[in-house]
């Protein structure tokens, strides 16, 4: 069971390295970060891109990339669809991106799922390292669905409860997140939470829980106190998959690790294997981090696909 | 400028004593309202039935405090009857005490006997203290309005500038969170987000310096908006956070709470006079600070003390 992301370093070593379609590596953070991945010997990049761009940021990290294979593209839809197309091919079992808006990858991931008829949703998994907790927190859908109506939550459930089951959680544990209170009526949020319940209860997502709390206020002192005590902040109860109601709810809570003690790490899983999506605003650590997660994702779809 | 929970009390105090009314007090109330008391902050005013007044003030540390009772003994009127006497200025400030949260809003914003000013709204502002440095941070709206149009989040933003301005933050940078930092006719958290930004820049926010849409790592950081190629006063020095809607603003609130363990209070912005609500992610120990603030938020020179 996987339940660091010291873990996934670990791991990525041991099962690296794997091929990686690094699509438009243009920037120096980002290309340090492929530099770091290639020495840990968790991936052997294939550059996408730009090459005189590629070869300018690796020049600025002092990485040499005559062992590696190139392939020019010149625009961003282009260089995208080339790399996913690698990736559902089986040329490579992970794709990362590097300075191309996100919104094209997943443009190119939606054709090649509807190509290969999957009926897969494109959804974005954030995994949280919380010091405290015992496992790793993933909020979901932090990139894709602006404002997911109850079918796509569904699809997006299922999405995280699959990739909990490659970490080894055999019933992951869901909340369905809701701004509800006391006050204002009952939100659309909550009300997805109560048929979603229903519909897990019902075996619909497969083996998992959705629980009762749909708040962290649930979360932290459900059953208890209704009240929080600073000394006594128990996350006993902190469920593995976190569903956010909303784009901009997701984004903005699973970004806090830039203000909070905690630390991110995205992907997106696809029918074929796992696509690294960095922020434009990672630092290169950090993407080594969501490399190392994805090698070892990749590694475990691949036995699971066999 | 308060940038700390420890100065807002103290300078609350400078303002003189406040009159406090509280409906149907509950128990955990009493110690509060003790302290506050005893802090040269406030005379509490209970109102409900007489009996259960005073069983719940005879031997609690209130005793020895200034207090005032007001009986009411229809449980019906307790609340309207509280708020009554804010209205006619017999006190200063209201404490939710035993008034269910949608009973008390509904009361507010109640046109004949209410709170709220004509075309005003009622919004709650949380007050973080940060952990690294000595400064407060507000974040609205996380716990009355839902889903609020851009003409309500502009009187949102009014309401937690005002509080601002209490705060003696001069000329506040105020980031319009959204999932990203562009503006994508598709998200429209993003439309609103730059229409109060073009708002601010018109000048039609006074001083504040409103930049939007920001997501939050632009917001909190200046490195990382740097790398997105984003340059603005606002970024990792933001004093407001305006957030698109409940679901973001109040999970966004319990998070900093529970997982980042900082401190909150909070209040009820937009009322003629201050409001205080009782939120379970508020710590024993702010709220406190919650009636300070609004001793802090009482008009000048309307002091009932």
């Amino acid at each position: 069971m996987i339940r660091s992301l010291s873990d996934f370093a670990r791991l990525a070593k041991e099962k690296g390295p794997k091929k990686m379609a690094v699509l438009a590596p243009e920037d120096e953070e980002f290309m340090l970060a492929v530099k770091k991945s290639w020495e840990l010997g968790y991936i052997e990049p294939v550059l996408i891109g730009n090459i005189k761009k590629i070869e300018a940021a690796a020049e600025k990290v002092a990485f040499d990339l005559s062992p590696f294979q190139k392939i020019a593209g010149y625009e961003h839809q282009g260089i995208s669809d080339l790399g996913i197309r690698m990736l559902f091919s089986g040329e490579a079992p992970i794709a990362g991106k590097g300075q191309i808006p996100t919104s094209y990858i997943y443009r190119s991931i939606i054709r090649e799922e509807a190509k290969a008829g999957s009926g897969m949703t494109v959804s974005v998994v954030s995994f949280w390292e919380v010091p405290g907790i015992d496992h790793l927190v993933a909020f979901t859908d932090t990139g894709v669905n602006i404002k997911p109506d109850l079918e796509a939550k569904g699809e997006i459930i299922k999405n995280a409860v699959f990739i909990y089951h490659l970490l080894g959680y055999p019933r992951p544990k869901i909340a369905v997140l809701s701004g509800q209170r006391e006050v204002g009526g009952k939100l659309a949020s909550y009300e997805d939470f109560e048929a979603l319940q229903k519909a897990a209860d019902a075996g619909d997502f497969g083996p998992c829980e959705i629980t009762a709390a749909t708040s962290f206020t649930d979360i932290f002192l459900g059953g208890r106190e209704r009240r929080v005590d600073y000394g006594a902040i128990n996350s006993e109860e902190m469920p593995h998959i976190l569903l956010v109601p909303s784009l901009d709810t997701g984004n903005i809570i699973c970004k806090l690790d830039f203000f909070l003690d905690v630390t991110r790490s995205s992907l997106v899983a696809t029918s074929r294997g796992p696509v690294c999506i960095p922020a434009r605003s990672d630092f290169s650590d950090n993407i080594v981090q969501q490399i190392a997660m994805s090698v070892v994702l990749a590694d475990r779809m691949e036995k699971e696909v066999q | 400028m308060l940038n700390s929970f420890k100065q807002i009390p103290a300078a609350a105090k400078q303002d003189g004593v406040k009159k406090l009314i509280v409906p149907c007090p509950c128990a955990t109330d009493i110690p509060l309202l003790a302290e506050a008391a005893a802090a040269g902050l406030v005379i509490p005013i209970l109102v409900g039935a007489g009996d259960s007044l005073e069983v719940l003030v005879n031997g609690s540390p209130l005793a020895a405090e200034k207090y005032e009772l007001v009986e009411e003994n229809d449980p019906q009127q307790v609340l309207g009857r509280a708020i009554a006497m804010v209205r006619s200025g017999e006190a200063d400030i209201l404490m939710q005490g035993g008034a269910a949260p949608h009973e008390l809003l509904d009361a507010l914003r109640d046109k004949e006997q209410g709170l709220l000013p004509k075309g005003g709204i009622v919004s709650f502002v949380s007050v973080f203290s940060l952990l690294k440095r000595e400064k407060l941070i507000l974040v609205t709206d996380t716990f009355i309005n839902n889903n609020p149009t851009v003409v309500e989040k502009q009187k949102i933003l009014e309401n937690a500038l005002q509080l601002g301005r209490i705060l003696g933050i001069e000329a506040p940078k105020v980031a319009v969170l959204a999932a990203i930092e562009q503006v994508n006719p598709g998200i429209p958290s993003t439309l609103d987000a730059a229409i109060l930004s073009k708002m601010g820049e018109r000048r039609q926010f006074g001083k504040a310096i409103v930049e939007g849409p920001l997501d939050i790592d632009c917001a909190l950081s200046q490195i990382a908006a740097g790398r997105k190629g984003l340059q603005s006063a606002v970024t990792g020095n933001v004093d407001i956070y305006l957030v698109p809607e409940i679901d973001t603003g109040h999970l966004l609130a319990e998070a900093l709470v529970f997982f980042g363990k900082m401190q909150t209070a909070g209040m009820v912005m937009g009322t003629s006079r201050p409001v205080i609500l009782n939120l379970p992610f508020v710590a024993a120990e702010n709220r406190i600070v919650e009636i300070a603030l609004a001793c802090l938020a009482c008009p000048k020179g309307g002091t009932n003390g």
